[in-house]
């Protein structure tokens, strides 16, 4: 990947919709001259209106880098000026201006390593699945533990493909924080200490940790894991803000 | 209504805007704090905004870049010793 590129807009085209869960839809884009990514970088979206006012929001990026399409998976924020767009009125073979990738911290690539421990807060859980895509199509064996917190099962996030991970070399568990259903085996409430601890987070042993997800989220489980003895400069964090996009 | 402390978000939010600036990726950028001395990546740096864009040390939270989006111009300020390394083209692996 270039270092020194200047960063340009490109129009994309909106190949597929993929509705992932009732607030979130994934955008397959067909990218022209798209540089390749990372995992967990990111992309700028503008929208500018007929009047020439413009909107930038940043999405996360949901594809491996092995995929062919450039995927990105929108949270619809309900009063929000751009994801309600995004998410209800595109439709395939509608232009999306876009510029990236962007980021090169909170990155994850096979040769780096692992055990990774993911901890995932509701749409974070985006850049971390381009991270375990990446892992498959790699076919990398780097341990992975995956947390995923979201308000009810329906708002989880890539279910049954996260199902499949599962089945090779990937440990992931939920904590449902608002609503779980009956017969429910996984953890509810927020992600506390306990959880941490029987994931592993308070071992010696190095890890590669990254938490992403909404402000609150982030800084309650990076303090958290430096209460688990973890170096605060090996836990790599990306705050979305307070709600997670708009 | 949202908690105060959930309004920030961090380096990798403004990544894009900074590398429009510096024309290379910025969040790996690492910077030394000038207040307590602490070494983080740009990306962990927490990132508050106003009228403009502050970065902020993710360990004591004095200012390390301070950036004002005018209508036609980019005014910024950083603040303690900011540091990069970076491979020589065509020696890269060669070391």
């Amino acid at each position: 990947m270039p270092r020194r590129a200047p960063l340009t807009w490109r129009v994309a085209t909106v190949a597929r919709l993929q509705p992932e869960t009732p607030s979130a839809t994934t955008l397959i884009l067909d990218v022209p001259q798209w540089p390749g990514h990372l995992a967990g970088q990111h992309v700028d979206v503008r929208l500018t209106a007929e009047d020439g006012y413009e909107a930038e929001r940043s999405y996360s990026i949901a594809s491996a880098p092995e995929d062919p399409h450039l995927a990105i998976t929108i949270e619809r924020i309900d009063d929000g000026e751009v994801s309600p767009y995004l998410t209800d009125e595109l439709r395939p073979g509608d232009p999306v201006e876009l510029r990236g990738p962007i980021g090169g911290y909170f990155t994850w690539e096979v040769a780096d390593g692992g055990p990774l421990l993911l901890l995932a807060g509701g749409s974070g859980l985006v850049p971390l699945m381009a991270m375990l895509r990446h892992r498959a199509a790699a076919t990398s064996d780097a341990a992975a533990t995956v947390l995923v917190s979201a308000r009810s099962w329906e708002d989880v996030l890539y279910r049954d493909e996260l199902a499949t991970h599962d089945e090779h070399g990937v440990t992931v568990r939920y904590t449902l924080t608002r609503r779980q259903p009956p017969e429910w085996t996984g953890w509810a409430g927020r992600v506390s200490a306990e959880m941490l601890r029987e994931l592993g987070a308070d071992r010696p042993e190095p890890l590669r940790v990254f938490v992403c997800g909404p402000t609150g989220f982030v800084e309650r489980v990076a303090d958290l894991l430096v209460q688990l003895g973890r170096d605060p400069h090996a836990i790599k964090t990306e705050r979305f803000g307070p709600t997670g996009g708009s | 209504m949202t908690d105060a402390s959930d309004q920030h978000t961090d380096g990798n939010a403004i990544a894009g805007i900074l590398q429009e600036i510096f024309v290379a990726e910025f969040t790996t950028l690492e910077r030394t704090c000038q207040s307590c001395g602490d070494r983080n990546p740009a990306g962990a740096h927490r990132s508050y905004r106003g009228a403009g864009i502050v970065l902020r040390c993710p360990h004591c939270n004095d200012v390390a870049l301070r950036l004002a989006v005018l209508p036609d111009q980019y005014v910024f300020e950083l603040r303690g010793a900011w540091s990069r390394r970076s491979e020589i083209a065509g020696l890269a692996g060669a070391e």
